[in-house]
């Protein structure tokens, strides 16, 4: 693993979607490297076993973004580093045809909207000091959709992935790097239960689903899906003074699965 | 995953064009992380070098070979591949100035030269199962300027292909392939490039590098990498951290490409 130098020590870190999975990786992560690190997310741990700061907050609401970014920073200051990992889809599978209005309401929502609405809330702050990194946790989906179950999702970060290029755009020039990472499939709980659900619906194995979805990708090169700290390790390094001349990228981290150039 | 005191500990890296500029501070990163590392290139540079040198010119395919031979004679077979080396002397102009010489040159110099050391040296890290193999290309490679160095940008592209295409060969033994694309860096090549242009089209350097800029759409930084900055990318891409990265071309730009 890389060597873990104390390089954001002096930083407060921001990570929605904390509490467990990639999101939990990437705070344990920044926590590594010496940032004060706050997670969110709508509830408290079951666990209990949180080393992170801890705000609960619904950001999928209105409002909610504004009043929790004035809660940390009365409590721990301003916001130097922002990583939008929050997402997912409570959609069905079963394609296009099974997608309400409400299911793409959520998945843009969910995806997208929380997003800006966090960044817009924190914008000011980090351009009075020209200086702040946000990232957006999107999902190599985002460019390779994947119909059958991940139809809203994958058009939700396709979204996020021209928003983030274009924050990055305006805000650079204020000293705010802004930039995408793109996972292909990350071993989590949550990917864990949607094989499950997967399975459940389909009647085939665990293995057997794991194999259609990633065929679904077009196969893996690397044969295996990422671990949340190999995630981690990437956004680690993005939000450091190591990519101090990186921005309005979107970093794939696929094990080789999107095929195109 | 193993943590040391130093993360590139006991591993052997060798870097192409490793004497100045970008390759050079790609070569004092790895060697600060705990590589050994052997730099090739034509000669040796003026000032004393702290890695280790094998003669090289690249450009030679009888030379590869060579390289190879005494590359595992005396190091090993390396954990870690940086093929740096890469320009252009070719004219600016437009396509018409272009020579069937002066493509060939950027043939070789660009892409013939990568793909023929990879073939000598891939085959032995796929004994080993294991590897990590770096192509340094250019954002010219993504965004063409047909001014200023119209066939570098075309050989850059072909590289992009090429890495990606050997990295979906590869991956099953182990050895993850990526490129890293650079936008503007402040190097002497660069300068030399800039003097060189300024000159063709009658203005200052200053002027000719906002020309490039400008072609390019601007450089949303407003400012030119330093070479350690491209070096911070490659060190991360070739660690262990790295290990799920692989087919993927790092744009390293201050922002400059456009699109999503």
């Amino acid at each position: 693993m890389q060597l873990i130098t104390k390089e954001l020590a002096g930083k407060t870190a921001l990570v929605t979607g904390g509490t467990k999975g990639i999101g939990r990786a990437i705070a344990d992560r920044l926590l590594e490297a010496g940032a004060l690190v706050i997670v969110t997310a709508r509830n408290h741990p079951a666990d209990g076993n949180m080393k992170h700061h801890f705000i609960a907050a619904d950001i999928t609401v209105a409002g909610e973004a504004e009043k929790m970014v004035g809660e940390i920073n009365e409590k721990y200051g301003a916001i130097d580093i922002l990583v939008n990992n929050m997402g997912g889809s409570n959609s069905p599978s079963g394609g296009f045809g099974v997608l309400t209005d409400e299911h793409w309401d959520s998945d843009l929502q969910l995806n997208l909207n929380s997003a800006v609405r966090l960044d817009r809330a924190i914008l000011p702050q980090m351009a009075a000091k020209k200086d702040g990194v946000i990232i957006h946790i999107s999902s190599v989906t985002g460019s390779l959709p994947v119909y059958e179950s991940l139809g809203a999702y994958a058009v939700a970060k396709a979204a996020l992935n021209n928003y983030s290029k274009s924050l990055s755009k305006e805000f650079t020039p204020q000293g705010i790097r802004v930039a995408a990472v793109s996972p292909g499939m990350v071993k989590t709980d949550t990917m864990d239960a949607y094989l499950q659900s997967l399975a459940d619906t389909s009647g085939l194995s665990i293995a057997e689903v794991t194999q259609n979805l990633m065929s679904s990708l077009g196969g893996i090169p690397m044969g295996r899906m990422a671990l949340p700290e190999e995630i981690a390790e990437l956004v680690g390094f993005l939000v450091s003074p190591r990519a101090s001349y990186i921005t309005g990228v979107n970093y794939i981290i696929d094990g080789g699965a999107n095929p195109s150039l | 995953m193993k943590k040391s005191s130093k993360e590139l500990s006991g591993k052997i890296a060798l870097v192409t064009g490793g004497t100045k500029g970008i390759g050079k501070a790609i070569a004092d990163k790895l060697a600060a992380s705990g590589a050994t590392v052997v730099v090739t290139a034509r000669k040796l540079p003026e000032e004393e070098m702290e890695h280790h040198f094998i003669a090289a010119d690249l450009t030679k395919s009888e030379a590869i070979a060579e390289l190879t031979e005494k590359m595992i004679h005396q190091y090993g077979t390396p954990d870690i591949l940086i093929n740096n080396v890469g320009g252009t002397a070719s004219p600016a102009g437009g396509f018409q100035m272009l020579s069937d010489e002066d493509w060939n040159k950027d043939i070789v110099l660009n892409l013939l030269a990568s793909i023929r050391l990879d073939k000598a040296i891939v085959p032995r890290m796929i004994e080993k199962n294991s590897g990590a193999v770096v192509h340094i290309s250019s954002l010219n490679g993504k965004i063409p300027l047909y001014q200023s160095n119209f066939s570098y940008g075309v050989m850059k592209s072909a590289l992009n292909a090429y890495s990606k295409t050997l990295a979906n060969e590869v991956a099953k033994h182990g050895i993850r392939v990526n490129t890293v694309s650079p936008g503007m860096v402040r190097t002497t090549a660069m300068e030399t490039f800039l003097e060189g242009y300024a000159q063709s089209i009658s203005k200052t350097v200053t002027e000719a590098a906002q020309q490039i800029m400008d072609g390019l759409g601007g450089v949303p930084m407003n400012r030119l990498a330093e070479p350690e900055e491209i070096a911070n990318m490659v060190v991360f891409l070739v660690s262990d951290g790295a290990g799920y990265i692989t087919g993927t071309n790092m744009l390293v730009d201050g922002g400059t490409y456009p699109a999503v």
